[in-house]
């Protein structure tokens, strides 16, 4: 990516930025850097643990509530339980979100629906199947409506078994997540 | 010696040491609001959770969970930055930017409490100007303008009725609280920030209740909190005109949006709760003025915070209503008080 | 006051030849199979003459044996009498097709519409046959039908195909594979329909209209539905709902289960009214049976339904109230801590926050723990309180008032027709509560009122359910005072149920308004229909037409007092 892309520039001053090196990489690869190449400068040091406690305390989830789940996801935010003691808060826009958390059964009509929110959450991201319908099908497991293998196709690092789980599972999964985060030993490697 | 070098450096050329230490000052000015800011959002959710019994952060960063907004912080801006097929790129990329560069214009003028040096009061303010307070309220209204080129460059529907909906806003309500602080000039025969603090030996919320409660509805819906965050109603229009920003953009547009209710308290506090005016404390004199400063302050961030957890959203219609049917006339009002208790105490 | 047999001979005398045969079975239920060319006419006459003006719904039913399909239509009465007539409505096999009651009961659109596209049964003259819950794929499989092969379907995950459609989103298709075709199971050519997308798209008329999605994920949304509105500004001029994001096929999983094996299916039906559904399903299933539960089960069934709907009134309450403030409204989280207590005292009986599976066919689960009482007497007390609390709180909050006021009004006689039951029918002036109306258990011993509104608008019916909790505390003092000792199952109850050939309609009242079950069995351990028949399938049909005119704020003031349970509609 240029930077005329960005800044309305002549052509020729974009051309000419693009010789200019740091650290023996094009300036404007750092300057506009995109995931990979964030993740190409910082992926090793410590740096990363300090990013990964960031990421840890502050996951921010899709407010999506499908089934049973997603009514103890709304008590889940609430006094009793307080997902904020975490930095945990919902978001209702797939764009601010880390972590997207399927609460229920996937069926054929919703799975386009849920995967273009999963791809419009931008990175670093993860994903929590809480339920059992969202790990294998629950109890509509031989349903003709029903997508009961969910792993196939989200990168689910968490699974939160019990139909529905309770609050205090969600939390256990959260902690999970958190820590598989600071290990570096979530699905998509972060 | 160092010293003796800059004074020296001074004599010689005054634009450029004027230039260097105004770019000190401007640099050390907004490190010092991003980081208040970060701890107001700190503050909004403890406060709220005390409201709301429950605890609020409390794992990052000890009992208190101070660091959490760092974590925050450190999550948003290394976050992918999304910037929508079909957006309109420049607009877009601007918007934020835009956001918190007006929001420094106005800190350039603000007062942030005063210390005492030898007897003499010193405010804190980087530029000191005649008409500050006119500044101040249009550089608050040109804030509008970069949440409407948020919303706009989106190319998303929410977004754009957010920002249709926050200029509606704007303009239904700077017309009154121009007035009222057009008011508060004309008690205090001046509209420097700084002349008007001085100028309340009787606080204006006392002069001027009306107009009090008008600046005070109009700044909260300036600051777009409830009951008046119609342009980011997440039931209705999920996040309003950022519901596409994502990562570092949409960081600076959620710290400014705490920024601007930082400015705003302290704009409150000046022009109607008397600013740093208060009894000298014998043993700290010197920042006497600042703790009454801060008090107020804090008095005026909580009260925001909890209008904000007990008040439901007003309809868009409701507001503008509120606003051009109930709130001009009202400060039509105060203004005519104004210059009769102005003139009659001049 | 008018009997079911009334009804009979009204009909039989109106109608010679029409009625092919007819039973009332229990007192107030009249079942009747009717000529399939009369039975327009047939409801026309009851609907004017007899007063039959709600249509509860219709249920297909698959007789594979005899190569007939059944239709059972479910007429019921808004209070002037307590018959329900379910008339049956026969039609072959190869060709079905019976015709449409939409013309009589504006509310029949949705029912026909899933029977059509579940079973394949054609309605004759019914306005807009499309695909209601079920994605383009499967339209034309019939998946209801008896001899659906894609039960069980295993791999649904392996045969989806992504791929990226023209706007650059990932769709994915489940395209049928060759042995699937080859064995019937997926139809290889569909028919083709417009799509809702399409649909609603050639409503778009001026420049300065747009559609806005409010779903499947959005803020309102309770669970995933599309509630699509087309807007001029901030003003909503139609609105269209597109169902069956969550769509699960509970009524094919019940076919395929054991009448026990139901019950944990029907808690999963609305997961909020979890007790109410295992309560329509038992005692439906308890009619087919014969038996009865022994008195201090059904007081234990009624305080814990009681309370249920305590909880179910304070959360959609809170949930409402996120919608006109938001998420850190504090009331809303004030009236989640209060369910969190009422919770605890269900949660001590049946050990289950959510889905419980507590009722059994002849009685319940177990017995009622010590200190319940006590425990229950407390939270209740605290639970008064703090409802006239939020009570008074709301009618002294003028921006409250401003937002609910005069917002979504349903005059009676629209609730009526648009098939309106619970808190927002009640909410309209109509005393319509089945725990009077069809007494079932011992409300009939109890003493409470039916809770009603003039108004008829959204702050109505969020007053009407919390007054609705008070006198739910009322009706479990009194069970606590009068609750007998005894057993809590009833005798004899088989360990294998198998009931004998036959059908029964159950009707309960929701915490969202009218929950009936209609089962039918053929003498096995499994049921050959069990139909639900729930409230907010009915009251969602209602929601566009409610939509019309209002500002975009309101579209949420009015959805969310509608307490929509998404999973319930899709079922």
């Amino acid at each position: 990516m240029g930077i005329s892309d960005v800044i309305p520039l002549p052509v020729a001053v974009d051309k000419e930025l693009e010789k200019w090196t740091i650290w023996g990489r094009p300036l404007t690869d750092v300057w506009f850097t995109t995931t990979e190449k964030i993740h190409e400068i910082i992926d090793m040091g410590p740096i990363k643990n300090v990013l990964n406690w960031g990421r840890k305390n502050s996951l921010w989830f899709l407010m999506q509530p499908m089934g049973c789940c997603g009514v103890e996801m709304l008590v889940f935010g609430c006094p009793h339980y307080d997902c904020d003691r975490f930095g945990i808060f919902p978001r209702a826009t797939p764009r601010q979100v880390d972590v997207m958390i399927i609460s229920g059964y996937i069926t054929r009509k919703y799975l386009p629906a849920i995967k273009n929110l999963w791809e419009q959450i931008p990175e670093p991201k993860w994903v929590m199947a809480i339920g059992e319908c969202a790990i294998s099908g629950g109890p509509f497991y031989d349903s003709y409506n029903i997508v009961n293998d969910t792993s196939k196709f989200f990168p689910i690092d968490v699974f939160v078994p019990g139909c529905p789980p309770r609050p205090e599972k969600f939390i256990e999964g959260f902690r999970a997540l958190q820590e598989k985060i600071k290990q570096r030993e979530d699905k998509r490697g972060y | 010696m160092v010293l003796s070098a800059i004074t020296e450096f001074a004599a010689q050329e005054p634009k450029i040491y004027g230039l260097i230490i105004g770019l000190v000052a401007a640099a050390i000015l907004a490190s010092v609001i991003n980081v208040v800011a970060m701890l107001l959002v700190w503050l909004e959710r403890k406060v709220m959770g005390d409201f709301q019994a429950r605890y609020g952060p409390n794992r990052v960063g000890g009992r208190w969970g101070v660091l959490q907004l760092g974590a925050d912080a450190v999550k948003l801006f290394t976050k992918e930055d999304v910037i929508p097929r079909g957006a309109d790129k420049p607009v877009f990329v601007w918007a934020p930017i835009v956001a918190v560069a007006t929001t420094m214009l106005v800190a350039g003028a603000l007062p942030f409490g005063a210390v005492i040096i030898d007897g003499k009061e010193i405010p804190l303010v980087v530029a000191n100007m005649d008409i500050s307070a006119f500044y101040i309220e249009a550089a608050l209204s040109i804030m509008a303008i970069s949440a409407f080129m948020a919303g706009w460059s989106s190319n998303n529907k929410y977004s754009m009725l957010g920002a249709f909906r926050g200029i509606a806003r704007m303009i239904a309500y700077e017309v009154p609280m121009g007035i009222c602080v057009i008011s508060v000039a004309i008690m205090a025969h001046s509209l420097n920030v700084v002349e008007i603090v001085q100028a309340q030996s009787i606080w204006f919320v006392i002069a001027q209740p009306i107009g009090f409660v008008i600046f005070a509805i109009a700044l909260i819906t300036d600051l777009g909190r409830m009951p008046f965050d119609q342009t980011e109603a997440e039931e209705e229009i999920i996040a309003g005109y950022n519901t596409e920003y994502s990562g570092i953009r949409f960081g600076l547009l959620y710290f400014q949006e705490y920024i601007v209710m930082l400015l705003g308290s302290i704009l409150l506090v000046h022009l109607y709760l008397g600013g740093w005016n208060g009894p000298v404390i014998p043993v700290i004199s010197f920042i006497s003025p600042m703790i009454w400063f801060f008090m107020k302050l804090i008095i005026v961030l909580v009260a925001l915070i909890w209008v904000r957890v007990s008040l439901p959203r007003f309809r868009i219609d409701q507001v503008t209503d509120l606003g051009w049917k109930i709130l001009l006339p009202l400060s039509m009002v105060n203004l005519a008080w104004a210059v009769v208790v102005g003139l009659y105490f001049a | 006051m008018t009997t079911a047999n009334d009804v009979l001979s009204a009909l039989q005398s109106a109608f010679p030849g029409a009625i092919e045969e007819a039973k009332v079975d229990p007192e107030r239920q009249l079942w009747a199979t009717i000529k399939p060319d009369r039975i327009v006419d047939v409801c026309k006459y009851l609907r004017d003459n007899h007063n039959f003006d709600h249509y509860s719904g219709a249920a297909g039913v698959d007789r594979i044996d005899e190569g007939l399909f059944e239709v059972t239509e479910l007429l019921a009465s808004h209070g002037a009498h307590q018959v329900v007539a379910l008339l049956k409505v026969k039609t072959p096999r190869d060709n079905p097709s019976v015709k449409s009651l939409t013309g009589l009961y504006w509310n029949a659109n949705w029912y026909e519409r899933e029977i059509w596209e579940m079973l394949g049964i054609n309605f004759e003259g019914h306005p807009e046959l499309y695909p209601l819950l079920l994605s383009d794929e499967l339209m034309g499989a019939w998946p209801w039908r008896k001899d659906y092969k894609g039960y069980p379907d295993y791999n649904t995950a392996e045969r989806a195909i992504e791929k990226v459609n023209p706007e650059g989103y990932t769709d994915y298709s489940f395209t049928p594979t060759e042995a699937e075709i080859k064995a019937g199971t997926v139809p290889f050519e569909r028919p083709k329909y417009p799509t809702f997308r399409e649909r609603e798209e050639m409503e778009i008329k001026g420049e300065s209209e747009m559609i806005l999605h409010m779903g499947p994920q959005h803020a309102v949304v309770p669970g995933p539905f599309l509630l699509d509105i087309l807007v001029d500004g901030e003003r909503v001029k139609k609105a269209f709902l597109d169902v069956g994001y969550i769509h699960k096929g509970i009524e094919k999983i019940m076919e395929n289960r054991t009448y026990t094996q139901g019950i944990p299916i029907t808690d999963r039906l609305c997961y909020m009214a979890a007790l109410t559904n295992n309560e329509a399903y038992c005692g439906a299933v308890e009619r087919l049976l014969g038996i009865e539960a022994p008195e201090r089960a059904q007081y234990i069934r009624m305080i814990l339904e009681e309370l249920s709907r305590i909880q179910s009134h304070f959360l959609g309450t809170a949930e409402f109230l996120t919608l006109i403030a938001s998420a850190v409204y504090s009331p809303f989280l004030y009236m989640i801590i209060d369910r969190e207590d009422v919770l605890s005292c269900i949660e001590s009986v049946t050990g289950a926050r959510i889905n419980h599976s507590f009722v059994r066919f002849g009685g319940v689960r177990n017995d009622l723990p010590e200190g319940f009482k006590d425990m229950t007497l407390d939270t209740l007390k605290m639970i008064r309180q703090k409802t006239e609390e939020y009570k008074e709180l709301f009618s002294s909050d003028s921006i409250y008032q401003k937002r609910m006021e005069g917002v979504g009004v349903l005059s009676p006689s629209d609730a009526r027709r648009l098939g309106v039951s619970g808190p927002p029918l009640r909410a309209s002036d109509t005393p319509f509560d089945m725990r009077r109306e069809d007494p079932y258990l011992l409300y009939k011993d109890m003493d409470f009122e039916v809770i009603t509104r003039k108004e008829g608008d959204s702050k109505a019916r969020v007053e009407v359910r919390l007054d609705e909790i008070l006198e739910s505390c009322y009706i479990i003092e009194q069970c606590l005072d009068q609750i007998p000792s005894g057993p809590i199952m009833a005798e004899g109850v088989p360990k294998r149920i198998k009931p004998e050939p036959g059908e029964a309609y159950y009707r309960v009242e929701d915490h969202r308004g009218e929950m009936g079950f209609f089962v039918v069995s053929d003498g096995s351990e499994k049921p050959v229909k069990v139909k639900a028949r729930g409230p907010v399938y009915a009251y969602f049909q209602a929601l566009p037409p409610l939509l019309e005119g209002v500002y975009i704020a309101d579209v949420v003031a009015i959805a969310g007092s509608m307490d929509a349970c998404t999973s319930e509609v899709d079922r």
